[in-house]
């Protein structure tokens, strides 16, 4: 009865799993059929052929599996089409320093709020989260003024900079370093290491799930952009990845499906090899 | 026997110890230094540009405007996109967050009971998590559209055409996707919650003869208080990311039903209209304030 019962979850859940797969997989595989299908597929109009078989209705069709599979949209995007790979580069120009940058910021002022007790700590921090709860809309005039402030209005700083410097990643860390037993950092203060040595090699070491995760997490967030990309980056030569997707989604919808399956490689080959990491870091979080 | 080294006579310690306690500098706690970078740049690239911004919210214009006091607040609230934007997305938070809640703690639930492939299960619906918006869109439009392949399968069921992007139900279509792409996350929360209550506290309700639902009201609930204080503070900022996905499929107009806050603050940053831009941001610093002291509030009572 029971071994009935664990089947039927098991079942329940493969299909829940399967259904939330669906769009990558119709993404994966129609990646690989040729112009012609797509074209026949993604289209609702209707064709004198059509008016002779008495059809009065078309309607666009998702379908799993390519007549013809091939790899002539991969060559389109990554050989033909130079275009797409400066896009692919203008992604990684901002997610990278983002990325790395996001992660030393975040320790360190995560380490200095875990060791350094002051009258305005908590306040301070709860600041930290009203901004890490408000929309990208609420500081994109904040970022303008900074921005144009500083002169760098029209290159990809003006996006990395507030980007490294964002409260998610120093929220992250602190919620990972109280996971850490005080008595660990008091035993090898009493030894005389000095804070930059306890940091280092005490407290690192045993963040590397929540480390892994924060890349993972800011990495995704920044491969992803869209709201700064719109408001700061006017020129079709700088933009991100997401935007331009979504511009030449009419017409080339091959090319959009293979294009779409190389921008999401990097983050979905993360998630297979850093899955334990991602979900300990997630819970981490959660750590009071 | 060999001769010692004669010993050198260095007084140098000997001076640094006498001086010590006249001319050392005042103690600097370690914390500072690793906590100045990070919150000096803090406030240059959000704290200060903020109270900056702040004037324009009692301006009339950009550019040599004229104090007008609380003005555009009034003129704000009177905005009609503004009170569409700002209940569309309260309504978007109030049913998307719930929902999205209740599911992955379902779905938690049955991966926390289930032996094996726990880790097949979560990978598959972590996965939309961390695809990017811009890969999805032309399968959602192509789903979605008008002539889209959802009305295809209705039409076969002997159902009409259903304009999901261009009606009311385009509300719905947001909170599709909304839990596609977040339910993995809470899930992974709850998932940890779940781990932590012990599971003596259920065999001994179990024990006592009580019903399923009444363990899941009295242990699991009361279990997962701290967790759900967490969950809910990340679905509200997922909440606004979604505007995303939005963006993308319908563009910076779309349908009255999904046209969020966001899209009103998006679109007065391109007409230049900052005036009108920072009185929003305010209101909604404000808000987001107000709910921030409610929930460390909460977080400090359920913990305790």
């Amino acid at each position: 009865m029971s071994r009935h019962k664990g089947i039927a979850t098991a079942l329940l859940l493969f299909l829940l799993g399967s259904l939330f797969l669906f769009p990558l997989i119709v993404t994966f595989t129609n990646s690989f059929m040729t112009e012609a299908e797509i074209a026949l597929n993604y289209t609702s109009t209707l064709t004198a052929f059509d008016l002779v078989d008495g059809i009065v209705e078309k309607f666009q069709q998702i379908r799993l599996i390519p007549e013809q599979a091939g790899f002539w949209q991969y060559a389109e995007v990554l050989i033909k089409q130079p275009s797409f790979l400066v896009l692919l580069t203008n992604s990684l120009k901002i997610t990278l320093p983002v990325t790395v940058g996001g992660l030393a910021v975040s320790l360190l002022t995560a380490y200095g709020f875990t060791i350094w007790d002051w009258n305005y700590k908590e306040a301070v921090f709860a600041v930290y989260i009203v901004v890490m709860l408000m929309p990208l809309q609420a500081v994109l005039v904040p970022n303008y003024i900074v921005a144009d402030a500083l002169g760098i209005k029209d290159s990809y700083l003006a996006i990395i900079l507030p980007g490294i410097f964002s409260p998610f990643g120093v929220f992250l860390m602190r919620q990972s370093m109280k996971g850490i037993p005080a008595a660990y950092l008091e035993a090898a203060r009493i030894d005389g290491a000095g804070s930059w040595y306890i940091f280092w090699y005490i407290m690192v070491p045993q963040l590397k799930s929540s480390v892994a995760a924060l890349l993972m997490l800011t990495f995704i967030e920044y491969w992803n952009l869209v709201e700064q990309a719109v408001i700061f980056i006017g020129d079709y030569t700088r933009e991100p990845l997401s935007v331009y997707l979504s511009r030449i989604a009419e017409g080339r919808m091959g090319l959009v499906f293979a294009a779409s399956c190389v921008y999401m490689f990097l983050p979905f080959w993360f998630l297979l090899i850093g899955q334990k990491d991602l979900e300990k870091g997630i819970e981490l979080s959660g750590v009071k | 026997m060999e001769k010692l080294p004669p010993r050198k006579k260095n007084p140098r310690p000997r001076l640094r110890t006498h001086m010590r306690g006249a001319k050392r500098p005042p103690r600097i706690p370690p914390g500072v230094l690793f906590l100045a970078p990070g919150l000096i740049g803090f406030l240059v690239f959000y704290i200060w540009p903020f109270f900056i911004s702040l004037g324009y919210a009692f301006l009339n214009k950009p550019v040599n405007g004229s104090f007008v006091g609380l003005k555009n607040f009034f003129d704000l609230f009177h905005n009609a996109a503004y009170r569409k934007g700002l209940g569309n997305t309260l309504r978007f938070i109030g049913i998307s967050v719930p929902v999205n809640m209740a599911l992955s703690l379902g779905t938690a639930m049955l991966i926390h009971k289930t032996k094996r492939h726990k880790e097949l299960f979560s990978l598959m619906l972590l996965v939309p998590l961390v695809i990017p918006s811009g890969s999805m869109v032309s399968f959602w439009k192509a789903l979605f559209a008008y002539d889209g392949a959802l009305n295809g399968f209705l039409n076969t069921l002997g159902i009409a055409k259903i304009n999901w992007l261009n009606s009311q139900l385009a509300f719905f279509v947001m909170v599709v996707i909304f839990v596609w792409k977040n339910l993995g996350y809470n899930m992974v929360l709850y998932l940890s919650g779940l781990n932590n209550i012990p599971k003596d506290t259920y065999e001994a309700a179990w024990v006592d003869g009580a019903k399923p639902w009444q363990a899941f009201r009295h242990i699991t609930l009361p279990g997962l208080a701290p967790t759900s204080v967490l969950v809910l503070i990340m679905s509200i900022i997922n909440t606004f990311k979604i505007f995303k996905e939005i963006y993308l499929i319908t563009g910076g107009y779309p349908h009255d039903s999904i046209y969020t806050l966001q899209h009103f603050m998006n679109n007065m940053f391109a007409s230049l209209n900052y005036p009108r831009l920072t009185t929003a941001t305010t209101v909604l610093v404000v808000i987001v304030a107000l709910f921030t002291q409610t929930m460390l509030r909460l977080e400090r009572r359920a913990a305790s």
